[in-house]
This record gives C-alpha cells, structure tokens and sequence, in this order.
C-alpha cells in the first residue's frame, strides 16, 4: 500500500505538469512507462546466451561496447507465443544506474498524462506484482497500465542485480 | 570575490600526499653520516611545498607542523646542524602525522592533537639544538663538486664577506612597470649592498616593454639573493647578472656558466632577440666590464656584437643560427686576433674561456683560422678552463636542448614536466580505442568475406587501419601504466618500523622498480604485497641470535623483484629465512581436521598456507599469526587474473611468486567453441590441449570423470554439461581437452573446438548484470558479438570439488 501511495503523493504536488511516458503491448495488455528511462528502441539481435540464468534472460548483448543483458518480458509476464522476428523489438532502459534491454511484443506511442489522470490500481494479483504499478490510466477505449520500470527492473524478482534478494 | 577553492582541494590533497611519499623515500634512502645535499634539499622542497600550498588552502595545522620541520630541514640544509637518525625519526613521525592531517581533512579518521605538540616540540628541540660543523668549509668545498645547483647556493655562502660587483641587466615586465616594482627592487637591492643606476630607459616612447635597465651591485651576498627578484619583475628570461669582479677563486667560473646555461634554457628565441635587440645599446656598457672599449667598434652589427663577458655557449649559440657563417669572417677574426692581444696582459680567466670556444668553433667550422696568439696562452691556463668548458662545450654540440643539462638535476628533482588528468577519463579513452579495435575487427572481417577478396586499395587501407589501431591501443594502454615503485617506495618503512619492533634485523633490497603496471593492478597489489613482506618478516627471518646460530649473516635479507615474463608481471618477495617446515605444516593441517597425506608434493604443502584460518605460528603477535592474511593475499590476486606461487627450502628460505597480467583490460584469450556458442579462456591459465583417447578417460565411483595426462590423473569438466548447452560432439573423444591449471590444482576442460587466440578487451558484465557463477567477464568479438571469458579458477575448484564428492 505505501509502495503505491507514494509515487501518487509525490507527483500530486505538482499537479498540472503532464509527464510523457513510451507505450508497448505486451499480449493484450498496454503499458507505459516513463519515457526518460528510455535510452533507445532498436531491433531484437540474438543476444549471448548466459548458462544457467532464468529462461527470461535472454543473454547478453553488444551495445557500441556496453553488455546489455536482455530480457524477454513476455516470458516473464507468461505469455504463451513468444516468437523472435525481424519486427521484435527490444526497449533499451536506463534504470538504477544500469542499462538493461527489454523484449516487448511492439511499441505503440509516446503519451501525455498529467498525473491526475493516472488512478490507483485495484489490488489484484497475478503474475505482475502490483507493486511495481504506479497506477492505471484510461486514454479514448485503452486502459494503460503506468508502471514503476526502475523498481520492476531492479526487483529480485528480475535475478538482474547482485544481492537484491 | 570569493573563489571556491573547494574546487582545488583535491588536487591539494592528491600533490601533499604525493610530497609526502616522495619526503619519505627520500628520508628512507638518506645517509645519516654523509647526507647527500642534493636529497636533503629535494626533502626541503617536498616540505616547503606542503607548507606553501596548505598556507594557500587555509590548512593552518599542515602549514604549522611543515613550518616547524621547515625550519630544522633548512638548518641541517645549510649544515649549522649534524643529521642524526633521531631527527630522521622525527620526521618520519611528523610525515605521519601530516598525512593523517591530510586524511582528517578528507574527512577519513582524525588526528591525535596530543600527538602534533609533541612533534612538534621535538623538531623544535631537535633544532635548537646547536651542533657546530667543524669541517664546514671542507663540505662545503665537497659540495661545490658534487652538486653544481647546490654548488651555487653554497659558493655564495661561502664567499660571503667577499665584496662582489655584478652588472645586472634586465627588461622588467609590463605588472612590474606598472606598479613600482622596478624601484622597490632598487630599495631591496640597496639593502644589500651598493646600487648604482648606470643606464635606465628614457621616460617614454620605449613602448609597453620599458627597455633595458643596467644596474651596478656591489655586494657581500651571494647571487642567488637577490637574482629571483629580478627575475620576478623581468620579462620571461630577459635578465642577466654578471659578476665583474675579478675573483681569485676558480670555481668562480662555475657559478658563471651556470647563468650562462639559465639564460639558454631560456629557449633560443629568448636568447637571440636578447642579443639582438635589447644587448645592443649595452655594447658600450658592456665594453667597461672588460678590460678595453677599443675591439668593440668592430662588433657594429647586431649579430656581432657580443658582450665581453659572454661565454663560449652563448657565442655558439648565435653560431648555430643562420648567422653562424658570417660570425667567422675575417672581420671577426681580426677582432679576436685583438682581444687575444688584449687578454694577454690582463683578465686571463674568461680570455681564455672565449679563446677556446673560438678554436673549438674553429673545428667545427672548416674554415682556416689560425691563431698564433693562442699558443701564447699558457699551457696550464687552456687545461683549467677547458676543464669548466666541457660542458658548455656539450651544450653546444647538441643545440638548445643540451643547454637544460646543466639543469637537469634540478629538474629531475623538480618532477617532469606532466598533467593531472581524471582515471575516469583514461578510461573512456581506453574503451573507445577498444571499440574501434572492434569496429576494425569488423571491417577486416567483412572485407575477407567479399566474393573477389576486397580491391586491393581497400585492402592495403584496413592493414594500416589495423596497425594504426594497434599503435593507438597501446600508446592508450601506456597511459594507464605506471612504475611498480609507486609499490615498492612504501615497503623500506615497512621493513624498518616492523624489524625494530620485531628485534630484527632485516635489510630490504629490492629491484625492478621501473617495470610498469597498470595503475589498476598498483592500488590492488599493495595490501597483498605488504602482506606478504610482514609475513616474511614475521615468520620468515629469524632473530639475529638464531641466524647467527645456524651460521647466517645476523642480517636478514628480503629481496623484492619486478619483472616481465611472458606477457606477464612477476613480482617476487623473497627471503633468506626459515623457510617453511613441511612438518609442520602437515600437522597442524591434520590438526585443523583437513585431509592431508604425507605423500602430497610440496607445492601442495605449501599451498595449505593459503587456506582460510591456517596459521603455523606458535604465538600470535600484532603482526601476523591469526591466520587471516594468506586466504586474502590469494583472494585478491586472483581477482586480478593473477596467481601465486609458493618455493621454499628449510634453512634457506623462501620465495612467494605473483604472477599478474600486464593489465586488467585486456587479456589474451583462446577462443573455444561449445555447441553454438564461444567463449574465452585466458591464455595465461592454459597448459596445453589434446583430443583425448577413449582409454585416456576413466570414471571415479560412476560419475566424476578422470582423464590420464601423461601419467597424471586429471579431473574433467564438461562445459557442454556445466552451462546446460548441447555438444556438437556425442562422444569425448571427439573435442578437445583443454588442460588448465590454476591455483596449483589441474583440470582438464572438455570443449568441442578450438577456435583462436585473441587478445580481446575485458568488459565487465557486473555493470549490467550480475556475477554468472565460471564466468569471470565478457568480451566483444570480431563479428560484434559477445563472448563471455571462463572464470578459471572457479571451474578448477568445480573440478576439484565434485572429485572431492566422488571420492
């Protein structure tokens, strides 16, 4: 509860500014997140695999010199058809310090909201943890869901870090 | 307006420790009975540095205590005090405590305020108390030949009381013109001696540069008193000081070239326009400085006139510039012939000075100048001076740069020439380079897939992109590279604060100091190497009653050795002690509960040392004993890629070998193939590889496989089975075995090829990921991919323990 009431409470204050955030899909579903944690969109490479790691670390890669693990967020999430084509497209973040690549199904558009069009999210489990969602947004028919990148990346639950446990 | 001097702060800290460190190396190496001079001004320096730039930063607790120590430095300097060890203790303490001064104001510890006074009182008293030198004069005289810089100062001192004139001539600067500082320095000047104005420029029309000021010194004090003044109010270079006097001294003529050299270093710019331009209305006054006003009226031209007193550097100095030809035409020629005349009978010294740089001018030039007068200067007078004309004589042959020889003592002494630049940006530098050697790689290989191989311009432009690339790596390499005795200059304090606590004694040599390393590698080898000298020390020599006992020297003896091996550095700590005792070691081992058979070699013996909480020692001390220490020492160089080794003999001693990589950025690797993916495995841990026979591989208790190496039984590691991938290959005999050894312990590594030897760029994976248990980093291929290096050591100690499980 307070992980949620917190990131509302601290962008209530500064009520009118809109911030942008970067849509994708992943299954039927829609996400935003904040588009400064965005470095870069390019496309999916077959990434160094990395023996022994969680089957959605893809591996790593090669970026201009920077190792870039990847992973696969739809394997994550659990969806079922998780297919590599040329169109895949992986989202390069900037999160705790770091660079991390993530898979997604496809990009969609870089949106505006301001916060108060951001609602808090019902509590309701499944296989996305509901801490790491800052809350829900509702934009024409879509139904965004604004998370926390940097807190989901930096989880234990991604096996990305050393000793986050 | 206030500056934020924050800014500065660091650079303070890092120069004063720097000044510090160099304070204490040089103390370390001072001979208490015959101090070098030379060492003992260069501790001065170090000193008056900190002083000074803590003064600048508001650092009023370094300024005071460096004050103090100042002032006894200065007085054992000027030789009014003997040196005595106690006084080197004391500074060495003060050294301490000035650099946890330091610290405390980097905001890391704090400093003992009881402990300042008390060093202070003893520098105090140290210095107060009054050893007259009785064989002063006689030093002083050893001084004079040893040292030309300090020679300079000291001469002065020791003509002091002889009244000297000199000819000063200088063109001050535009801040010195503008704010009186021409007089002020004429007031100064008065209150040392006589002062006459003989020429100043007129009121105006001279321009910004005010023109050429002559002034007439008549003095006690020696030169160096007062010549940084008027090279403070001068234009860069543009003064000079004669001294007119005749001096009955022959060392006079030292002090004289020395100038000399000073005004070439100046840069031959400086030196011609000098000539040129601002000598040319002294000719006159030049002329009364020597002996006759007459020879002068030949020397009209600018590029002729000399000063009388010139000596045989600046002559050939102009020699050397184009106007070196027309220097010797017969013009000149008769006007020596002249001033031979002249010296004859008068002021022989610097005569002769100008007559030999005339005939040695002579021979370097092959025009036909004979001169008779020459053969009239007395045979004594032409070896004397041409004893102080060699190396002005030098100077010449070399051209400019050779004029800085006279100075290169105070040179290397004052640091070279360099600049402070962040690691950080070293670093971006150094992976940028490593990415273009990949973009190289890249290009090279896409160009050898082209169908008709790549045209032939194309070809020959990527082979000197490659070697350009390679020469542009290295040189970036170098940067980070640094002399191992950044290390080795803090082991002599080691080694004498802990013999005498430990009632030994030890004497330390060490060699090598000069092999480079990366800078990295310096700051981590550190703690290990001081470990492992304590530990020598401590268990390894013996106490003098002991040595003497069993026939040694009563001194022991640690030798320290840097060096290049292969593409390694090997950094040897050796002593000539106990060695270690086989036994022993096995018994406390068996006591320990460890599994441990007599019929182990010795390496393996030894190599118990390193085990966590292993300790032989009978006592434990505050300097080693508890047992932590080896398990680190092994810890830490292996983090580097690096390895120790262990040899020792009982009564002989013993040697402990660290072997490092040059750098820690770059790594010669092999590349191995495992099914679709390659990785790295550094070069320095391969032994050899071989495709193995199915009789060659036998198993233990069904699961662990063995594999019979020239009569060894190895372990086997299947990589395809360690990091869950498929194997090209459906049985053993169909890779490679590739046999490592890391740690003293073997293994042979199962892989299905053999690719290549790269050197590639080690790239952390840690930075975006995280530590992957057997792999130990990442590179870039050529191709661009990534391929991850082989923690060795770690897939050894797989080995090691799933053998363990099997037995």
């Amino acid at each position: 509860m307070e992980s949620r009431s917190q990131p509302v409470g601290a962008v209530s204050d500064e009520e009118q500014v809109s911030s942008e955030y970067l849509t994708f899909t992943l299954g039927n579903e829609e996400y935003a997140i904040d588009i400064l944690k965005v470095q870069e969109i390019r496309g999916y490479e077959e990434p160094t695999f990395i023996a022994n790691a969680p089957v959605f670390i893809k591996g790593v890669i090669n970026l201009r010199g920077t190792i870039v693990p990847i992973v696969d967020l739809r394997i994550k999430f659990g969806l079922l058809e998780v297919e590599y084509t040329p169109f895949t497209v992986v989202v390069i973040l900037n999160v705790a310090n770091r660079v991390v690549g993530v898979v997604v199904d496809s990009v969609s558009d870089v949106i505006s909201l301001l916060p108060n069009q951001i609602r808090p999210a019902p509590e309701f489990s499944g296989s996305f943890d509901t801490k790491y969602i800052v809350g829900l947004a509702s934009l024409a028919q879509r139904m965004l869901i604004v998370t926390d990148i940097e807190r989901l990346m930096s989880s234990a639950d991604m096996e990305l870090i050393d000793g986050v446990r | 307006m206030a500056i934020d001097m924050t800014q500065f702060y660091q650079v303070f800290f890092e120069e004063s420790a720097e000044h510090l460190a160099n304070m204490e190396s040089l103390l370390l190496g001072l001979d208490i009975s015959h101090p070098d001079p030379e060492q003992l001004n260069a501790i001065f320096r170090a000193a008056h540095s900190i002083k000074g730039s803590a003064g600048t930063f508001g650092f009023s607790d370094l300024a005071d205590t460096t004050h103090i120590l100042e002032n006894l430095l200065d007085r054992i300097r000027k030789q009014e005090l003997l040196l005595k060890e106690e006084m080197v203790d004391a500074f060495l303490e003060a050294g301490d405590l000035l650099k946890q001064m330091l610290e405390a104001h980097q905001g890391r510890g704090e400093v003992d305020q009881l402990q300042v006074a008390e060093i202070g009182s003893r520098l105090r008293d140290l210095s107060t108390g009054v050893t007259a030198v009785e064989d002063e004069e006689e030093d002083k005289k050893k001084v004079g030949e040893d040292e030309k810089d300090t020679a300079f100062s000291q001469l002065g001192q020791a003509d002091g009381g002889v009244l000297c004139s000199y000819d000063i001539q200088f063109v001050p600067n535009e801040v010195s013109l503008s704010n009186g500082a021409v007089a002020s320095l004429i007031d100064e000047l008065k209150s040392i001696g006589t002062v006459d104005v003989i020429d100043r420029p007129a009121e105006e029309g001279n321009g910004a540069l005010g023109g050429v000021w002559r002034l007439r010194l008549q003095t006690s004090a020696a030169q160096d008193k007062f010549s940084e003044q008027i090279d403070f109010i001068s234009d860069s270079g543009a003064w000079r000081i004669f001294e007119t006097s005749p001096s009955p001294r022959s060392d006079e003529s030292y002090g004289f070239f020395d100038e000399a050299s000073v005004v070439v270093d100046g840069g031959a710019e400086a030196c011609y326009g000098f000539f040129t331009e601002d000598f040319r209305p002294d000719n006159s006054s030049c002329a009364d400085a020597g002996s006759s006003t007459e020879p002068y009226g030949l020397f009209s031209d600018p590029p002729f006139s000399l000063p009388a007193d010139s000596s045989p550097v600046e002559e050939l100095k102009i020699s050397e510039e184009e106007s070196g030809y027309g220097f010797f035409d017969n013009e000149y020629t008769r006007a020596h012939l002249m001033r031979s005349d002249a010296i004859s009978d008068g002021d022989a010294a610097p005569a002769t000075l100008e007559s030999l740089a005339f005939g040695e001018a002579s021979m370097a030039l092959p025009s036909p100048v004979s001169n008779p007068n020459l053969e009239d200067i007395p045979v004594d007078r032409v070896i004397s001076s041409s004893k102080v004309s060699i190396p002005a004589g030098n100077g010449n042959g070399n051209g400019h740069g050779d004029g800085k020889a006279a100075r290169s003592v105070l040179a290397a002494a004052g640091g070279e020439s360099s600049i402070r630049v962040s690691v950080e940006k070293v670093d971006q530098l150094i992976n940028l380079v490593g990415e273009l050697v990949i973009t190289q790689a890249m290009l090279l290989q896409t160009s050898s897939l082209m169908p008709s191989g790549a045209p032939e311009g194309l070809a020959n432009g990527l082979a000197q992109l490659e070697r350009n690339t390679r020469d542009l790596q290295e040189s970036v390499m170098s940067i980070r590279m640094m002399p191992i005795s950044f290390v080795f200059s803090r082991f002599p304090r080691v080694v004498r604060d802990l013999s005498g606590k430990l009632g030994k004694q030890v004497e330390l040599k060490t060699s090598g100091e000069t092999t480079e390393l990366d800078k990295g590698l310096i700051e981590r080898i550190a703690d290990p190497l001081t470990h492992l000298i304590r530990n020598s020390l401590d268990h390894g020599i013996e106490s003098p009653e002991k040595r003497v006992a069993s026939g040694k020297n009563p001194v022991g003896t640690i030798t320290l050795k840097a060096y290049h091996q292969g593409g390694n550095i090997v950094v040897e700590v050796g002593d000539d002690g106990a060695g270690l005792q086989r036994n022993r070691i096995l018994s406390k081992a068996r006591e320990r509960g460890m599994q441990v058979s007599d019929q182990m070699t010795d390496a393996e013996v030894f190599n118990l040392i390193f085990e966590a909480g292993f300790s032989t020692a009978d006592q434990i001390t505050d300097v080693s004993g508890r047992g932590v220490g080896m398990d680190v020492v092994r810890r830490n160089i292996q983090s580097m890629g690096g390895r120790v080794e262990i040899d020792s003999m009982p009564g002989v001693g013993t040697r402990i070998t660290v072997r490092l990589p040059l750098t820690l950025a770059i790594l010669d690797g092999m590349s191995v193939a495992v099914g679709d993916q390659t990785y790295i495995l550094p070069l320095s841990y391969v032994i050899e590889s071989l495709q193995p026979d199915i009789g060659d591989i036998k198993t233990l208790s069904n699961q662990m496989r063995v594999i019979q190496v020239r009569g060894e039984y190895l372990p086997v590691v299947v990589l395809h089975e360690v990091f869950s991938l498929k194997s090209k290959w459906k049985s053993l005999t169909q890779g490679i075995m590739v046999v490592l050894e890391a740690d003293g312990a073997k293994a042979a590594l199962f892989v299905d090829a053999l690719v290549g030897q790269h050197q590639v760029v080690i790239k952390s994976l840690e930075a975006n990921y995280r530590r992957v248990p057997g792999i130990s980093g990442a590179t870039i291929m050529g191709d661009g991919h990534v391929a991850l290096i082989l923690d060795i050591s770690a897939i050894v100690e797989m080995a090691k323990s799933s053998m363990q499980k099997a037995a």
